[in-house]
């Protein structure tokens, strides 16, 4: 009977373990090869402390949380700047300085012989000390971190980790600070690791580095892949099956050394053939089904202020220079821009047209020249400042969240969330709630504001062509930047489109934002924007009349030569 | 002064071992972007390959070399087709397939213990001359790392420079799409490159079980330097490799001035570390952006 008990509290922590795994590698993307070294270090840290100072639970193992949380944000520092291959390097090198710390620093860790004698838990007096009084403390604290963990992937955070996974550039291209979401999944995941860690330390009494390996996260791996990546309940699941299954193995008759070795042998067996069988896994991720949203009654503007449409200068590059290597992709460029007006950039390809947006937008820093909006300096500004500063871009390829539904993909950009915040997720979950019902009342008048509404319940990458583009104007527009510029919006389209699309950016700039379109169709340059320019080789030629500037032998040479 | 000038030799040595390890794993990783962990279980299989070949078969040692290399070359294409090629062939994320890797590096990691006990195995009667150049120390065999990192190198160079398949390694190490549009057979290239890059990773393990004989565990330290080689380096550039190996090794050895070895790998690490932070992209990595 205890063997079974102990079983259960052994599914307990890996349960803890998988879902922490599952929240880095399933929602956020972000491969790590770190868990069972976060494991570890909480088990060491509650160890010591319980042992050495005697301090009480839960004190141990709260201690190990924030250590293993602060360690993990450590960890995810290299990784904020390119994921990867990368990422997998950064996060087996931590693995074995873990180790490594774990048997060389002898005073505090044991060494090799590792911490022994760890005391049990008391609780109301009496000690935990057989699985049978374990359990139930075991069962708890896995509810508690799975309902955490549940909270957390049902958050607006979660749709902006999401999102991040899908396209890092375009989370950042509607103001998210992929730093701190970063930042914040790694301190989570490890610090929901170091919760089981703590655990196991005082349930088994001993801790040694030989249990923290990297055969540990590819154990907990296989539990999240069998499980299904990005969902919670699977990892739940792929604890239970790996767990339970192996110890079958402990009724064939074969030396331990052996045993244990055909178990590791069988994990990688049944890794290998879940990925190649079913690679999303026993229940997949679970996505939005195709459903209908319920309308909010008074749905709200669209448009959340109104501006006047007086042509006052908003944006201002003076100078812009920027060199890639040797090429010269943009020199000397003036550009200003205006509140009420559309501006076309016109120019061949290549001729620095789509620089110059990274350059104004904060993608790119400029070699030379300034940025300003609204006479405020924003040079060196990240991507997703100037977007709440109030200057937003859209991409030519689009750069969609393809996986999310179309209402996700828009209210993802709206901004200044509390729902993004943590501490409003978990403590003030009611204040998230009522703004996530007038988010989504914005969202979806936004998506009629652009004639999406009746898809919004569809997933994105079941659009077609033309209304990809409209939810990429519906997602600029909700970042409520007063700035907005298009790549390319229009390209691609059939004529009857456009004419469905050009009233939208009409009643933008009618609206008071101020519009910059980078355009090739010149029937769209003259249909729409009240002024162009056009670039050649990152300079300036001319700005002038669309009519005009169409008109010119000069530049028509240059821009069909 | 003289004890400087040893932790220098010792880094080389150390350092070639790395480079070699770089060059194994990068030759792979640079034409078809695997990150292939199971290089390291197929690493220490070279080295019990040779084992098995020297000492139950009593074979002479550079027989059993011969054999250790051959074996290491096969077990590299049939990873490449049974294992890697499915996933190539249903476009599988890059993600799974590293995943699948790491499938494969457990399983054979823990069959080799299974097949052949997890103690030390050696070459017996096997001693290394022991080698006194002035101040410094060094034995027969850790010269032999540092001639085998030249050897191999240059040759290496020499075919990725000079013969078609070599090239078409490179250009599909540049942009394997393109590759494919001029016409290169990225699956045959492919496999040249997995035999390629497990033939060199055996030079490095039949050295090593010389020095410090064969264990079950070996391959995650060679898959884990190579990486760090190839990473440091800067991805797609094979020198960066070596040099890459070479720096890990000389920080590694002239940490221990200072620090204790027990921390060297650490210390080796925490470059690393530092070396991402700074240089995502590596030291010396090609191509401009």
């Amino acid at each position: 009977m205890d063997y079974l008990l102990h079983i259960l509290v052994m599914v307990s922590l890996y349960a803890i373990l998988a879902v922490s795994f599952n929240l880095l590698i399933g929602f956020a993307g972000l491969f790590a090869l770190s868990q069972a070294a976060f494991f570890g270090v909480g088990a060491y840290t509650t160890a010591i402390l319980a042992t050495k100072l005697g301090l009480a639970f839960p004190v141990p193992l709260l201690a190990g949380v924030f250590l293993t949380a602060a360690l993990g944000m450590i960890v995810a520092l290299p990784a904020l700047r390119i994921g990867g291959d990368h990422l997998v390097i950064i996060t087996l090198a931590l693995q074995i300085i873990v180790i490594a710390v774990m048997v060389n620093w002898r005073s505090v860790t044991g060494g090799t012989d590792g911490i022994a004698g760890i005391p049990k838990i008391h609780l109301g007096g009496a000690p935990l000390d057989t699985p049978a009084r374990f359990l139930p403390l075991a069962l708890a604290v896995a509810m508690l971190s799975l309902a955490i963990a549940w909270r957390l992937a049902a958050s607006p955070f979660a749709r902006a980790v999401r999102a991040m996974r899908e396209n890092e550039a375009a989370v950042q291209a509607v103001g998210k600070n992929i730093v701190a979401i970063k930042l914040a999944v790694f301190a989570f995941s490890a610090g929901l690791a170091a919760v089981a860690g703590g655990l196991y330390a005082q349930y088994i009494s001993y801790v040694s580095a030989e249990t923290f390996t990297l055969d540990l996260t590819i154990y907990i791996l296989a539990m999240v892949i069998l499980g299904g990546t990005g969902n919670l309940w699977g990892s739940v699941l792929g604890a239970v099956i790996l767990t339970a299954l192996p110890e079958l193995l402990k009724f064939v008759a074969l030396p331990p050394d052996i045993a244990d070795k055909s178990r590791q042998v069988l994990y990688g067996l049944a890794l290998i053939a879940i990925l190649l069988l079913r690679p999303q896994g026993l229940l997949g991720e679970i996505r939005a089904p195709r459903r209908r949203i319920a309308r909010a009654p008074a749905a709200g503007a669209a448009l959340e202020s109104d501006l006047p449409a007086d042509g006052r200068v908003t944006v201002e590059g003076k100078g812009l220079m920027r060199r890639f290597g040797g090429i010269v992709a943009v020199s000397g460029l003036d550009i200003e821009l205006r509140r009420g007006r559309i501006i076309g950039l016109i120019g061949p390809n290549g001729a620095g047209k789509t620089t110059a947006f990274n350059l104004l937008t904060g993608f790119l820093r400029p070699d030379q020249g300034t940025v300003s909006l609204n006479g405020v300096d924003l040079t060196g500004t990240k991507p997703h400042r100037i977007v709440r500063s109030g200057m937003a871009r859209s991409f030519q390829d689009l750069k969609l969240f393809p996986r999310m539904t179309v209402l996700d993909n828009v209210m993802v950009a709206l901004p200044r969330q509390k729902g993004d915040n943590l501490f409003y997720v978990f403590f003030a979950p009611w204040i998230v709630a009522r703004e996530e019902r007038a988010n989504r009342g914005r969202a979806l008048a936004i998506l009629d504001f652009v004639g999406l509404g009746e898809r919004a319940g569809d997933t994105a990458e079941n659009l077609s062509y033309a209304e990809e583009k409209l939810l990429v104007i519906a997602r600029l527009v909700a970042t409520e930047a007063q700035v907005l510029l298009f790549d390319e919006p229009l390209s691609g389209l059939a004529p009857n489109t456009l004419e469905a699309i050009f009233p939208i950016i009409r009643r933008l700039a009618a609206a008071g934002r101020t519009i910059c379109i980078i355009e090739h169709n010149l029937d769209v340059i003259r249909g729409l924007c009240d002024t162009a320019v056009f670039l050649d080789e990152g300079r300036k030629l001319a700005e002038d009349a669309p009519e005009r500037l169409i008109a010119d032998p000069a530049l028509a040479a240059r821009y069909f030569g | 002064m003289d004890l400087v000038l040893q932790l220098i030799v010792n880094g080389i040595i150390n350092g070639s071992h790395y480079a070699l390890l770089g060059l194994g794993f990068g030759v792979i990783f640079g034409p078809t972007r695997i990150t292939h962990f199971a290089f390291g279980p197929l690493y220490a299989l070279a080295a019990y390959a040779v084992w098995t070949a020297a000492v139950p078969l009593g074979l002479p040692l550079p027989a059993a070399a011969a054999i250790g290399i051959a074996a290491g070359a096969l077990f590299g294409v049939t990873t490449y087709r049974l294992l890697y090629r499915p996933f190539e062939r249903r476009q599988s994320p890059s993600l799974v397939v590293l995943i699948a890797s790491l499938g494969l590096f457990i399983v054979l990691e823990n069959a080799i213990g299974i097949a052949f006990g997890s103690d030390t195995k050696v070459i017996p009667n096997f001693n290394a001359d022991v080698i006194l150049l002035g101040p410094v120390v060094f034995t027969s065999v850790q010269a032999a790392q540092v001639l085998a990192l030249i050897t191999v190198g240059s040759l290496l160079a020499l075919f990725l420079k000079r013969s078609d398949y070599g090239k078409a390694v490179m250009a599909m190490t540049d942009n394997p799409e393109m590759a494919r549009i001029i016409g290169i057979d990225t699956v045959k290239v492919a496999t040249l490159a997995f035999a390629l890059g497990s033939a060199i990773a055996a030079v490095p393990a039949m050295l090593i079980l010389l020095k410090e004989g064969a264990t079950p565990y070996m391959g995650f330290n060679a898959v884990f330097m190579g990486f760090v080689a190839v990473i440091i380096g800067g991805i797609g550039s094979l020198s960066g490799a070596v040099i890459g190996g070479l720096t890990l090794g000389l920080v590694e050895n002239l940490g221990t001035w200072q620090i204790p070895t027990e921390w060297q790998s650490t210390i080796a690490f925490i470059v690393l570390f530092i070396v991402l932070l700074f240089k995502p992209r590596g030291l010396f990595a090609r191509g401009a952006r």
